[in-house]
């Protein structure tokens, strides 16, 4: 859109849009491991509903998803698929880091096998720390997330490098 | 138990108590394959030879006697640990020791098969840094567990049986020259992905592998992640960031009841 | 190119034709060559990080390939830098469903090296801890296999009726699942009080959802066709692969750690029974597991009842040196046998701690169990082995 790159897009509009996006995220749920379990309770167990947020799981690709929640240990040899994941979901996209493990490597954080924090590979926007966090930590972080996107300027984010939807 | 069985424990106190000293007199010199960054000044602990043996428990005397009367010689030394019977037999028995256990002895199942290097690890942080204070001070000394080992490398694995509910576990040395044992699988075929496993980990040749390649870690991984002069980098550049001092240090509270972590 | 037959055939016909014909050859030649598929080593049900390579011939698998090693953190050589009750904290996140019977067979074993005996009320505790974490994980695999197989309604039952199970073991132990609530002697803390009378009522839930699956689940005659005559596991072939747990008690072989292995915790005193089935197929499977949540609920009660006072915890050192030697101690975990060779130096980490994890050998058998099998039923084999990827990958 070349009013939100120029900046020239009115607030209520601007609120307005973000209002939007911060509750229809589809959420790519990378679930690795401990974490996992609970971010299936967090998803499918009637008690903490997160789809009441407005975040749905399995989008039917990971081209339609907007946000990306990294649960569990992530190993060296995993770490390409997830680049690779991240680098095609389009703009704007979030990452959710969800456990200690994908914080900073964890009870791991000694492992030969063990990327230490997938910060090393995506940029994070919010770090869920637990472990393994409980489900209302994980909607504790996706709130915190979305006051992020309310507040976020949208030609902040569009401004500069073009939009690459591919890899 | 009649007189048949006391004859048998008695054998199988007799052989196991030869074998340990023979076991003992070969250890006064330094194993080949036990290199370590000090060079060859590791001390070896002569194990003092029993004077009388522990016998062995009545079930796992059993199982030594089937296993006597097959593999003969192939036996090197045996012991218990908690009355489960350790077995160690020569690199060329590897395999037959299998058939024995699958086909005489009714051991169906295969646990595990796996290795373990048995040199003290170095010292975490090198010996002029302060060193990892949190990780726990193992002994130089090379010492061998029950059933001793010739070398650095030991094979063991257990199989068990799903109608007698009996098991041990076998020990087999690994050959410093060729540094390979034969392989399991075409004896009990699950044996497939640990000897995989344990080739990976320690670097372990297995003869007679159909297709021997990585398991856990990635294609172009270097080195043998267990053994121990494999360091893990993380804790060579700064030791666990964790540590709190909640333990006081041994002999200051030697009177603490127990009682939490 | 469409070809008027009408208006009379164009110049380069023939050379068209023959062109289009040599392409058909090849592709009738390639037909049979296969093709490959990769499932995984992203899920979206909650298998985990598994790869599956197979090669296809048309819709049957010539063959299989499991990847592994996405999970893989290095256990045993972390086991050698840490202290006994720092691995404790570590090794409840191998099977992460039921992370107390994780910390169970360790903990036993560091206990018998040590000559250290946990109090009786510790032991019946573990033991009633270890069934609930058995009923947690085996309620979620009754949701799941559903959910493979087609269902998605199982699933949130699963979820649902497990978090009241998880409410009790927290409420214990202060964490849903991995607790660290075991120390070698016994336990950090005992029970909080009106804890007893919860476990009862929270069994009684356990039998009606049990009973509920039982109706949605193995009632339906679509998942009875789906499972049916699915991987069928011989026991010979079974054992020497080392498959173990429900797995192998599926394929009709009455063993079962808690009653024939090495005794440990409490089960030798309680009146229950071993669940097998003849058939060894996805169907056997998921009987026994349903089978066995039942009688874990069963032997809960019997628990409760039977529970004595006493202290928690065994006189142990502040600080823990566990003597020099080796042991074995294996359990009936709920995926199968667990097993912890430890050989000790007398130092305050053990020297070399082998993991002998159940999944590891009941996938390893996918090679041998997926030759020949429909597509669709990779996946409902998968779902009926039921692996945890922490207990392959460790």
């Amino acid at each position: 859109m070349g009013l939100v790159e120029k900046g020239k897009v009115p607030k209520p509009l601007t609120w307005l849009l973000n209002y939007s996006r911060k509750y229809s995220l589809w959420m790519f749920q990378w679930g690795l491991a401990c974490c996992a379990i609970e971010m299936g309770a967090a998803l499918a167990s009637p008690r903490y509903d997160m789809m009441r947020l407005g975040v749905i799981p399995f989008p039917a690709s990971p081209r339609q998803a907007d946000l990306l929640v990294v649960s569990g240990t992530v190993t060296d040899k995993m770490a390409p698929a997830v680049k690779r994941l991240y680098d095609q979901m389009p703009d704007p996209k979030y990452v959710i880091s969800m456990g200690s493990c994908a914080n900073c490597g964890g009870p791991y954080w000694d492992s030969y096998s063990v990327t230490k924090g997938i910060d090393q590979i995506l940029p994070v926007d919010v770090y869920v720390p637990g472990c393994p966090p409980r489900p209302e930590a994980l909607i504790e972080g996706i709130v915190l997330l979305q006051q992020r996107i309310q507040n976020e300027d949208l030609a902040e984010r569009w401004r500069g490098e073009p939009i690459v939807v591919g890899g | 138990m009649t007189d048949a069985g006391d004859s048998r424990e008695a054998e199988a106190q007799a052989e196991a108590g030869d074998s340990r000293e023979a076991e003992a007199k070969a250890e006064t010199e330094l194993p080949p394959g036990a290199g370590s960054p000090e060079g060859d000044e590791i001390p070896i602990v002569e194990p003092e030879p029993d004077p009388e043996p522990e016998p062995l428990p009545e079930e796992a005397a059993k199982l030594l006697a089937q296993l006597e009367k097959e593999l003969k010689d192939s036996i090197i030394e045996s012991g218990h640990t908690f009355g489960d019977l350790v077995v160690r037999v020569a690199p060329e028995a590897w395999r037959k020791a299998a058939e024995v256990a699958r086909d005489k002895l009714e051991c169906d199942y295969l646990s595990f098969v796996s290795g373990i290097d048995w040199m003290p690890a170095p010292k975490v942080g090198g010996d002029d840094a302060g060193g990892d204070t949190s990780s726990p001070v193992q002994p130089t000394e090379i010492t061998f567990g029950i059933a001793g080992s010739d070398g650095r490398f030991q094979v063991f694995a257990r199989v068990q049986s799903t109608a007698r509910h009996h098991g041990f576990t076998l020990k087999v040395d690994v050959d410093e020259d060729t540094f390979s044992v034969p392989s399991w699988v075409p004896v009990y075929p699950g044996a497939d992905w640990h000897e995989r496993e344990t080739w990976e980990m320690f670097g372990i040749g297995f003869d007679g592998h159909p297709g021997m390649r990585h398991l856990y870690l990635p294609f172009e991984f270097e080195g043998h992640p267990l053994r121990k002069d494999y360091p893990l980098l993380s804790r060579e550049i700064k030791p666990w960031p964790g540590l709190v001092d909640v333990e006081p240090m041994p002999g200051e509270e030697a009177s603490e009841e127990g009682g939490g972590e | 190119m469409t070809v008027d037959f009408r208006s009379g055939l164009p110049d380069n016909a023939g050379a068209m034709l023959q062109k289009h014909l040599a392409d058909a050859r090849i592709n009738v030649e390639l037909e049979t060559e296969g093709m490959v598929l990769n499932i995984g080593p992203q899920h979206p049900a909650t298998h985990g990080t598994l790869r599956v390579v197979v090669k296809l011939d048309g819709e049957r698998v010539v063959s299989a390939d499991p990847v592994i090693g996405y999970m893989h953190r290095g256990y045993e050589k972390l086991t050698e830098f840490r202290t006994y009750p720092q691995i404790t904290t570590l090794i409840n996140r191998i099977d992460w469903l039921s992370s107390f019977a994780n910390e169970v067979p360790f903990i036993h074993a560091a206990e018998r090296l040590m000559g250290v005996q946990a109090p009786p009320r510790a032991e019946y505790i573990r033991t009633i801890l270890t069934e609930l974490s058995r009923i947690s994980t085996f309620l979620l695999f009754l949701g799941e296999m559903g959910l493979q197989v087609g269902a998605i309604t199982p699933a949130f039952y699963g979820f649902r009726d497990r978090e009241h199970v998880l409410n009790l073991i927290e409420a214990a132990t202060g964490g849903r699942f991995h607790p660290n609530f075991n120390r070698i002697g016994g336990l950090k803390v005992d029970l909080p009080s009106g804890w007893i009378d919860d476990c009862r009522r929270v069994m009684k839930k356990v039998f009606d959802s049990v009973d509920e699956f039982e109706e949605l689940v193995v009632g339906n005659e679509i998942f009875e066709v789906r499972t049916r005559g699915v991987g069928v596991i011989p026991p010979g072939v079974g054992a020497a692969y080392g498959v173990s747990g429900s797995n192998i008690r599926a394929s009709g072989v009455d063993w079962d750690l808690r009653r024939d292995g090495q005794p440990y915790l409490v089960y030798r005193d309680l009146d229950w029974k071993v669940w097998t089935h003849p058939d060894g197929d996805s169907f056997a499977r998921y009987w026994v597991r349903m089978q066995e949540t039942r009688e874990s609920a069963r032997m809960v009660v019997q628990l409760l009842d039977g529970l004595p006072a006493g202290p928690v915890m065994a006189k142990v050192p502040r600080i823990i040196k566990v003597p020099e030697g080796e042991v074995w101690v294996n359990t009936e975990n709920p995926l199968g046998e667990m097993g912890y060779y430890l050989f000790s130096k007398g130092a305050t980490g053990p020297f070399r701690c082998k993991i002998r994890s159940a999944s590891f050998s009941n996938v390893s058998i996918l090679p041998w169990l997926l030759k020949g099998v429909y597509v669709p039923d990779i996946i409902t084999i998968l779902a009926s082995l039921y692996f945890i990827l922490g207990d392959i990958d460790r």
